[in-house]
């Protein structure tokens, strides 16, 4: 049976391609239908979202589209599983691509994009895409983080402004811890989810990197202290929740936050979404307490990206295309509570004041090395393992020294 | 030719399945999932090498045996209740069906929740009870995770088992009963020589189908343990996706290799298990 699928579908593209040919004498057949990969940032937009986009694809350019809207928690397994089954999605939005670049699956911006939308792209996530120095990966949209703190519990322990250095930031922590009755200073979610976030804030805090040029510094003397710092946090001055090296971000750290038992964490747009809604929290955002002078955070930017498959250049093309117009992409911004990755995204949304403190820090934020194939590998590393670090009787020093061990071998070979 | 169909569907979902797993085992890809090539045995020499493996090997045989073996106890007690009539017993089988109607993922949320250090009902209800001074990191304290998984384990792994008792105590007919009343049998007695023989192919169904099933758990183990880093608590299951998708291995091939330990171990431990049984029943 699958030998007669097998032959009848390769009847089918040969009488294509013998059509094709005569048509126009291009080699390679275009396609007439693509598949699209999504992951679902959240259940009320992304499906329909993209549903709607593929309909008019489809109305302007009589190709169809393949829509599948992916999990977060399985969607590595899934393209894998496609890829290794050489079954490649045409189009695919991830967070990570510069290891599909290096395996020579994808089409570069210039195959399958025009100038125009290409220089919309704001400075920082064109760089952010870039695997040696060709752009792969295409923001597809961005978020950046921002100190979040409780009002209250701050107005209560007698701290008056959110702390702007490490030291503020102890004893303000110190402060709330003291409140008692549970009350948490700062929620640390060092548990594999997404601690890679997490320490990639505090050690450009305290002037630390992961790389410095081609090399990696992931145990550089500035890293140890800055992990010996949290690991102090948990342990020494005791101001986080319990068990911090085995706290995930969103049912952990987020989820005391949003009940009210916390004084300070990391958070991000959507965080902001949800304490609006519940309305039971009366917190503020602030720049991120620093070491080093000034307050750096992070920015996430994730991708789409076009995988290189026989006559699916100009259909992709025009997918990319319809995404990219300044409304469309806007619309799905602002629809899932994420930030820009446009020149145009970003005048567009100004107007919306609650955006300001992410919008105000994206132009001086970081990414993390996603343009380094390796980084694919050092961040599960990093989320398996710094969680070990900060727990009693763990050791920054072994834990660094073994994450720059796996990050050298990661980018020596495969 | 009446074989036919049935053959070709064991092909098609147990023998092809099979091959493509055998195939990615002896086979390397990069991290994106693309092959790269035939390694031979490389994967199984370097699946050895992992350090973990002592500890997942470890966790496996513990979380299959305890869970197994208390199921197993557990449900030969409640069989023996249910068999008995009493008013609500249909209420109390209906009830018991429950858990195992629940998806796993949703069982498994629910403990994370009962389990949690600060929303968890499990330790102000300890703690109001006497049992607990302080409260308990059921799931962050590396000498409570694999209890609070097993128990899960358990809990979900009751009623199959019980049901499957329970049709077996069902089956057995009335009369041997009655002569072993006449002989002057205590109750004890009764269920030490005829009942439990009379019930050991039920028995036998249970704990082979229950080792099998708890082997290849994975969502109990997944969910109650993601928030804790490295492999401490995992079984070779999760530690195959992890191998795979989670961790700085991100290896199909490797995974694939343990993959194919993984179905031999079972088999083979199937296969002791109902040799050890057949000797001893030999014996008796």
């Amino acid at each position: 049976m699958r030998r007669r699928r097998l032959t009848s579908l390769s009847l089918v593209s040969a009488v294509a391609v013998l059509l094709l040919i005569g048509c126009d004498g291009k080699p390679g057949a275009a396609v007439t239908s693509i598949k699209v990969v999504i992951a679902d940032y959240s259940k009320d937009h992304t499906r329909p979202f993209w549903q709607r986009l593929s309909e008019t694809y489809t109305k302007q350019t009589g190709i169809k589209i393949d829509l599948q809207v992916v999990d977060w928690n399985s969607i590595d397994q899934q393209i894998t599983t496609m890829i290794q089954n050489n079954q490649p999605p045409d189009v695919l939005n991830l967070n990570s691509f510069s290891s599909y670049a290096k395996d020579g699956l994808l089409h570069s911006a210039d195959q399958v994009m025009s100038v125009k939308t290409r220089d919309d792209f704001l400075a920082t996530f064109t760089r952010g895409g870039e695997y040696q120095g060709t752009l792969y990966g295409f923001p597809i949209l961005s978020s950046a983080r921002a100190f979040f703190y409780n009002k209250d519990l701050l107005a209560r322990a007698g701290v008056g402004a959110p702390p702007k250095t490490w030291d503020e930031f102890v004893k303000a922590a110190q402060r709330v811890q003291a409140l008692g009755k549970g009350t948490i200073g700062y929620a640390l979610p060092l548990g594999p989810e997404e601690a890679q976030a997490e320490w990639s804030i505090w050690m450009w805090n305290n002037g630390g990197d992961w790389k410095s040029g081609d090399q990696w510094t992931i145990n550089s003397d500035k890293n140890l202290q800055t992990l010996q710092f949290l690991s102090d946090l948990a342990n020494k001055h005791r101001v986080t929740q319990v068990n911090p090296g085995r706290t995930n971000r969103t049912d952990g750290a987020f989820q005391l936050f949003k009940d009210g038992k916390v004084g300070m964490v990391m958070g991000f747009s959507p965080l902001a979404k949800q304490l609006d809604t519940e309305g039971k929290v009366n917190y503020g955002v602030a720049e991120m307490p620093t070491n080093a002078g000034t307050a750096v955070t992070l920015a996430v930017e994730d991708y789409l990206m076009a995988f290189k498959k026989p006559g699916n250049q100009d259909a992709v093309t025009k997918f990319l295309e319809l995404y990219y117009q300044p409304e469309t992409i806007t619309r799905w911004i602002s629809a899932e509570g994420f930030l820009p990755v446009t020149k145009s995204g970003l005048d567009r949304m100004r107007a919306d004041p609650t955006l300001k403190p992410y919008l105000d820090a994206l132009p001086n934020a970081k990414l993390v090395p996603t343009t380094d194939p390796a980084w694919d590998k050092v961040k599960l590393e990093v989320q398996q393992n710094i969680g070990l670090a900060v727990q009693p009787g763990g050791s920054p020093k072994q834990v660094l020294d073994q994450l720059q061990r796996n990050a050298t071998t990661a980018a020596g070979g495969r | 030719m009446w074989l036919g169909p049935s053959l070709a569907l064991i092909g098609a979902v147990v023998a092809y399945p099979a091959a493509l797993l055998i195939r990615a085992s002896l086979s390397q890809y990069s991290v994106t999932g693309l092959y790269q090539g035939s390694v031979g045995l490389r994967n199984y020499a370097r699946l050895l090498r992992q350090e973990a493996l002592t500890t997942v090997v470890a966790n496996t045989l513990v979380w299959v045996t305890v869970i197994v073996m208390v199921t197993l106890m557990l449900s030969l007690g409640l069989a023996q209740f249910l068999d008995k009539s009493f008013p609500g017993r249909r209420l109390v089988r209906w009830a018991l069906i429950v858990p195992w109607a629940a998806s796993l993922i949703m069982t498994s949320k629910l403990f994370v929740w009962i389990y949690d250090y600060y929303f968890g009902i499990l330790n102000p209800m300890l703690q109001s009870l006497g049992v607990l001074h302080h409260p308990v990191d059921w799931l962050g304290d590396d000498s409570t995770v694999m209890g609070a998984m097993i128990t899960v384990g358990i809990f979900v792994s009751l009623p199959f088992t019980t049901y499957v008792l329970l049709a077996g105590l069902q089956a057995i007919p009335a009369d041997v009963f009655e002569a072993a009343r006449v002989d002057g049998a205590s109750a004890w007695r009764t269920y030490r020589s005829v009942t439990f023989p009379l019930l050991r192919p039920a028995l036998l169904v249970a704990a082979v189908l229950n080792i099998i099933y708890v082997f290849n758990s994975f969502p109990i183990v997944w969910t109650l343990n993601d928030r804790n880093p490295g492999f401490g608590h995992d079984t070779m299951i999760t530690y195959m996706y992890k191998i795979a998708f989670k961790s700085s291995l991100r290896d199909v091939g490797l995974a694939a290799a343990l993959g194919v330990v993984n179905v031999l171990l079972i088999l083979l431990a199937v296969l002791v298990y109902l040799r050890s049984v057949r000797w001893r029943a030999q014996e008796a």
